[in-house]
């Protein structure tokens, strides 16, 4: 009985230490997420407009980016919804 | 190793030039490789040999080659491809993957595979001869592939840097996190597991080589004129090219001069010696003997580019 006890309070405590941890770098993955949709973007620059490096070299790395190229459409997909964004990266409700 | 680049207008007599101070190095006993980077191939010809993109033996100092800028995009294209279909390989299914193929006549290529034709050779016969003596393609293109390192390099360090922070933001997450696994995929978070700042290294490498190669002391850049306002200006064009990429011009060759364009070829070497007061000019007459064995000029060509060795 006393076992289960403290493994409850051991998950709660592990829980909160969770929680905290990832409200530490919530601001930190915002700004990993959007470094790697800017590498892309770059790399993708000829697409949109913007000065691109030499295509052979977006050839050389695309096949690298998937998870990149994920993002980068995500980031797409969302971007009319930048008030959302914020709020996420804020923490409001 | 030196390496020489004969550099002008179409048809100024560039692949001419550039056979001659070949054969007459390798005459004097040095060995030789010749290079034609242009797509309009005219080496072998002059040498009335066959060629192909591997180099072949015409004596025994001497070695030819003739890029194929085509293969070179094909191989290229070829190598990405088989990664990309790794990514995309559905496209088999619906038998899209041929489309791939077409990427082969996007801009930009012929200048990445010339590069990269040049600097696997630089890379893969270093040691191997004294010279390489390059035929390049005309104005546009030879100055596209010498702005090419360079242009790379710089979007290679920015691309580095980002990628670095990104690392250092991953790094940041795993520590405090544990392991950062969004979707399911484990990224990397040291720059030893990271595929793309890897490649980036490669590709920084490869360019820092062709670029050091480029603006060494063991390069020497030679302009082909003829006595003509045409070659005229657009020698003028590759020459401001040239400085603005920090390329000096070691010799020019005012090439098929006869008794009738002399006055002219006079006034063109005085325009073209007034801003490049260091370069030397070497005039090569017209001569209907020359015309049979091209490569066999009576005019010293060597001579010039052994003559910077005892400075």
């Amino acid at each position: 009985m006393s076992n289960k006890i403290v493994s409850k309070i051991k998950n709660f405590i592990s829980g909160v230490e969770y929680v905290h941890r990832d409200q530490a770098v919530s601001h930190t993955l915002w700004e990993e997420r959007e470094l790697e949709n800017i590498f892309t973007l770059l790399l993708m620059g000829s697409f949109s407009g913007i000065p691109a490096p030499p295509a052979f070299i977006s050839a050389e790395l695309i096949p690298l980016l998937t998870h990149e190229l994920k993002i980068f459409n995500n980031r797409a997909e969302n971007s009319f919804d930048t008030l959302a964004e914020m709020t996420g990266v804020l923490g409001i409700d | 190793m030196k390496t020489i680049f004969f550099t002008g207008k179409g048809g100024v007599g560039k692949s001419t030039l550039a056979a001659a101070a070949a054969w007459q190095l390798a005459e004097k006993g040095y060995r030789v490789l010749t290079v034609s980077l242009d797509p309009a191939h005219n080496l072998g010809d002059i040498f009335g040999i066959k060629l192909h993109h591997r180099k072949k033996k015409f004596t025994s100092e001497l070695y030819l080659q003739e890029t194929d800028l085509e293969k070179a995009a094909d191989e290229y294209i070829k190598n990405n491809m088989s990664i990309m279909k790794e990514v995309y390989g559905y496209l088999k299914t619906f038998n899209m993957d041929k489309y791939f193929s077409i990427l082969k006549y996007s801009p930009g290529i012929e200048e990445y595979a010339a590069l990269t034709s040049l600097e696997k050779i630089l890379t893969k016969e270093e040691g191997c001869f004294d010279y390489i003596v390059f035929d390049t393609p005309p104005t546009g293109l030879t100055l596209h592939i010498f702005a090419l390192p360079g242009v790379t390099l710089a979007w290679i360090e920015r691309l580095i840097k980002i990628r670095k922070e990104i690392l250092e933001k991953r790094y940041t997450i795993h520590n405090i996190k544990g392991k950062y696994i969004p979707e399911g995929v484990q990224l990397a978070y040291q720059e030893k597991d990271d595929k793309v700042i890897q490649k980036l290294y490669e590709l920084q490498k490869r360019y820092e080589k062709v670029k050091s190669v480029l603006e060494g002391d063991d390069n020497s850049v030679s302009v082909v004129f003829n006595p003509d306002q045409l070659s005229l200006k657009e020698s003028e064009r590759l020459l401001e090219g040239l400085k603005e990429l920090g390329l000096p011009v070691s010799h020019f060759f005012n090439n098929k001069l006869t008794e009738d364009n002399l006055k002219t070829a006079e006034s063109v070497e005085a325009k073209l010696k007034k801003d490049n007061k260091s370069s030397t000019i070497k005039r090569i007459y017209y001569n209907d003997d020359n015309l049979s064995k091209g490569y066999m000029l009576n005019d010293d060509i060597a001579g010039l580019f052994i003559e910077q060795e005892g400075k």
